[in-house]
């Protein structure tokens, strides 16, 4: 028998590896704990492409019969969709089969909300506590309901998308796009959508049968093979998707993959420049927008990293743009509050229809800033001490602090975080300056270490 | 009441309290940890928890790596032929066939299609109780296949070829079949068709609501009954929910009791090869002792189990193997109990003599039977059952399976279910006063034991 590893609870899922840690029991204990948690009725389920995703969505479907549940089966669909079709539907809940940008061996449960908002932290302790009790009950055989299919959730989805932008102005242009679907939900719907939109559609890696055949993530550097792609068939743009379609990466008419930031700084830019208002961007999040939304008198606010905590920010104050610069990550409320890699392509067509320049002339007036960034292997617990020492020292500074130390100077700003997922402190430094930026990464990692080897070696003595 | 059941009739429990969701995952798993991955075929019946219980199977033996080949909604005598015709490692039968509304089952099947026996049980239990599973990596997960179209149509060729179907269509016969909505309503009009009869189907929308009471009984015979006459009818069957029992009812609507569908049968097939023997369970009417005696053959009698009385048949080379439940396996047929063969077995007999059912029952001797049930869980039955030798002074008893005591006029047998927490009682006489007589004394002493636990 193997050792089990990797099952790891969040406000991002529960994640695992299959065959190991995130084994049939596990999903479908889980998926009878949410049912639970939702009060029963109607709860969507979609999965990825991932191999594993049909035997998780049988645990996930028995586990939700078991309390009473009626699941509707999406089938493999992106999870902006599901989230889409919870709303539209009216249901209780839904549950997306999918790891994400974690690799083929990982899945995962991401749990969402009866808004189509991922679960908050509070509400996963809530369901943590469901799931663990020991005298669980389940429906007996008069309360089971039947399994019911939804074949057209992505069609649902797309008209709501198509409803909210100038559709006939993209068609017009007849856009040569080509798209990296990463093996993933994309290799299903990515060339149907953009068809639609008039785009002539060149594809990569579009099987969709989960074998992965780039590093799922869409980072830059895993994306040479759409780079190619677009510079072969002198494309007007690429775009990268990841395996469950919320991110989204650009790659510019030259064949340059822009950095995964891009994507919300153009959607942001052309968001503002027809409805201006406030946004909302994770801590981690480059100045550039701070400087898009006051080039339309619009300000940003902050919020903790994680899709949810953009999201409930967004609710909080009523802003209808947002999402998390570093992973692609772009949120339109219009459409549904997440991360939608479909409502990121039909932006970024609609921007590129409404103007002669080319992506790579836009891509080129918006980056301002250099973002460079070290990490330190750091107890949860010496990272905080870390923090609360810097805390009082750059007590004169503007400072950020719901989610590890965020200080602002005038051209940019020095960020101090421990990470969700690793024993790992995190500096980031942005600024305007290259010079500038080199000279406070350089202080702040000293200051770090200084702290931190204080700090071990105050548990040595 | 809690009721969960692990046994060779696999894990059976009502829904929700005894067998869960959780248990069923668990036994899957356990399930596809034995066979090592391999194919496994998932045959269901109607049941509202039957989807929930198919679903976590699949999950489970995806897990274990195994190929699933879902059969859908098919009676319990397909899978048992699909499963070596198919050449799958395993089958897995979710359905609870007899028991009454909020209980379900899964029952597993070996390679062969047949019950698990004794040893193979034992392993696969011992596998459940470690709760240690095979978990295949992510890229050797296979996926849910549907069965190869036209596999029903095989199984179908297959039961004509050891049926006389020309005989019976000759006959012309009008027949009112019961399915209580179960999985028999998915193929009976095909059968009907095959075997070239009338078939008037009653409760077969696959609703997941039993019309009644799914064990084959003269009570629960009453819809067919009234049927036989208006229709004309020349023989009504009622099946349980996974057509794996049968009871009849005649020509002149007379509601047979299910232990005589066995006798019935091997009356036909014991004159047509003579010298046989046949297997029966500790249980079963004594009729069948009658006619095996007539003929000439050997009765053997096994505890009571599906699995034991098959296996048997096919240790002893014995011709039938059958249960007073009103099920019947033949050793030209599949490894289990299949109704819709025995239905075929019926309608030959009556087609080749040219005699009508109630003709033909008239050979059979009779006996009245008297079955009940006293609710007692697993824990205080075996005491109980202990305590009733007393009452066999002038007796015979046989320990085979429960208790069974023989007098000169009759028996009784006393036995805890192996699928449902209950004692089953029996009671057999020639004379209908002296077999309620007893059964009524035998449950009386066992509510007042149970009444001191």
């Amino acid at each position: 028998m193997k050792f089990r590893k990797n099952l790891k609870f969040s406000t991002s899922g529960v994640r695992g590896i299959v065959g190991e840690s995130l084994t049939p029991l596990l999903t479908c204990s889980l998926a009878a704990a949410y049912g639970r948690y939702v009060g029963g009725g109607r709860v969507l389920v979609g999965r990825d492409t991932r191999p594993s995703g049909e035997m998780i969505e049988n645990a996930v479907v028995a586990g939700l019969l078991s309390v009473g549940c009626q699941p509707l089966l999406l089938g493999v669909v992106p999870t902006p969709t599901v989230q889409v079709m919870i709303v539209e539907s009216g249901a209780n809940g839904g549950i997306v089969v999918t790891a994400s940008h974690n690799p083929a061996e990982w899945n995962a449960l991401k749990l969402i909300g009866a808004e189509g908002t991922f679960l908050t932290e509070n509400e996963y302790a809530e369901l943590s506590d469901i799931y663990n009790q020991e005298d669980f009950h389940f429906c007996g055989e008069e309360l089971l309901r039947k399994v019911k299919y939804i074949a057209n959730g992505f069609k649902i989805h797309q008209d709501k998308i198509f409803n909210s932008i100038d559709i006939e102005d993209i068609r017009k242009r007849r856009f040569k796009v080509a798209v990296d679907c990463c093996n993933g939900v994309g290799a299903v719907y990515s060339r149907g959508f953009l068809e639609a939109l008039g785009c002539e559609v060149f594809t990569v890696f579009d099987r969709a049968d989960g074998n992965f055949e780039r590093i799922p993530e869409p980072l830059p550097e895993n994306l040479d093979a759409l780079c190619e792609l677009v510079i072969r068939e002198k494309c007007d743009i690429g775009f990268a998707q990841d395996p469950d379609g919320d991110r989204l990466s650009v790659v510019d008419n030259n064949g340059v993959a822009l950095p995964t930031h891009y994507s919300l700084m153009m959607a942001a830019d052309h968001i503002l420049s027809e409805n201006p208002g406030t946004i909302v961007v994770n801590i981690q999040t480059t100045k550039n927008l701070e400087d898009i939304a006051s080039s339309y008198g619009c300000g940003v606010e902050y919020a903790k990293v994680g899709e949810i905590n953009v999201v409930r920010k967004m609710i909080e104050i009523g802003s209808e743009f947002g999402g998390e610069g570093n992973c692609g990550g772009v949120i339109w409320r219009r459409i549904h509050p997440g991360r939608d890699s479909f409502t990121t392509m039909a932006l970024m067509l609609e921007m590129l229809s409404l103007c002669s320049e080319s992506i790579a002339e836009i891509a080129a007036t918006l980056d301002h800033y250099v973002n460079k960034s070290v990490k330190f292997y750091c107890s949860p617990f010496n990272s905080r001490e870390i923090i609360r020492s810097l805390q009082e020292r750059y007590s004169g500074e503007e400072q950020l602090t719901f989610d590890g130390l965020r200080i602002n100077f005038e051209h940019g700003w020095v960020l101090v975080r421990q990470s969700n997922t690793e024993p790992v402190l995190r500096l980031t430094v942005e600024n305007s300056s290259s010079e500038l930026a080199d000279q406070q990464l350089q202080r702040f990692t000293s200051e770090i270490t200084e702290l931190k080897n204080q700090l071990e070696s105050e548990i040595n003595v | 009441m809690r009721s969960f059941k692990l046994g060779t009739a696999g894990m059976r429990g009502m829904v929700g309290s005894g067998l869960t969701v959780e248990r069923a995952v668990d036994f899957a798993s356990a399930f596809g940890t034995l066979l090592d991955g391999g194919r496994v075929i998932l045959g269901c019946d109607t049941r509202f928890s039957t989807n929930m219980l198919r679903h976590a199977a699949s999950a489970a033996l995806l897990g274990c790596g195994c190929e699933v080949l879902n059969a859908g909604i098919v009676p319990a005598g397909i899978i048992h032929f699909l499963t070596p015709h198919l050449k799958a490692d395993g089958a897995l039968l979710i359905g609870a066939g007899h028991q009454k509304a909020g209980c379900n089952a899964a029952i597993p099947l070996a390679a062969q299609g047949n019950y698990f026996n004794r040893i193979e049980l034992q392993e696969l239990l011992d596998i459940y109780h470690s709760h240690q599973y095979l978990g295949v990596p992510w890229n050797k997960i296979r996926k849910i296949k549907p069965i190869p179209e036209g596999a029903v149509y095989d199984y179908l060729d297959a039961l004509c070829a050891v049926i006389d179907t020309r005989a019976i269509e000759k006959a012309n016969f009008t027949v009112v079949a019961d399915f209580c909505n179960g999985s028999g309503g998915a193929v009976g009009e095909l059968v009907a068709e095959r075997l070239g009869i009338k078939m008037i189907g009653i409760n077969k929308i696959f609703s997941g609501i039993l019309p009644h009471e799914p064990e084959p009984r003269p009570r629960t015979a009453t819809q067919v009954q009234s049927l036989m006459s208006p229709l004309n009818a020349d023989v009504g069957f009622v099946f349980n929910s996974d057509v794996s029992r049968m009871s009849i009812v005649t020509d002149t609507a007379e509601t047979l009791s299910e232990e005589y569908t066995a006798p019935l049968a091997a009356d036909y097939l014991l004159a047509k090869y003579p010298g046989s023997n046949v297997v029966s369970n500790i249980c079963s009417t004594r009729s069948l002792d009658d006619i095996v005696t007539k003929h000439g053959g050997e009765l053997f009698k096994t505890k009571v189990g599906q699995a034991n009385v098959i296996d048997k048949m096919f240790e002893t080379g014995a011709l039938i193997a059958c249960e007073g439940s009103g099920s019947l396996a033949g050793s030209n047929w599949v490894r289990g109990f299949d109704a819709f063969y025995v239905m075929a077995l019926i309608l030959e007999y009556m087609a080749t003599t040219g005699k009508s059912l109630s003709a033909l029952c008239s050979d059979i001797p009779r006996y009245h039977i008297v079955k009940s049930t006293v609710r007692c869980q697993s824990s205080q039955a075996y005491n109980l059952l202990r305590n009733i030798r007393g009452m066999a002074r002038d007796g015979v008893i046989n320990e085979e399976d429960g208790i069974r005591i023989d007098w000169e006029d009759g028996w009784v047998s006393v036995r805890a279910s192996a699928t449902e927490a209950v004692i089953r009682l029996i009671s057999e006489s020639k004379n209908i006063e002296k077999a309620a007589d007893r059964d009524f004394k035998l449950r009386g002493m066992i509510e007042h034991q149970r009444g001191e636990l």
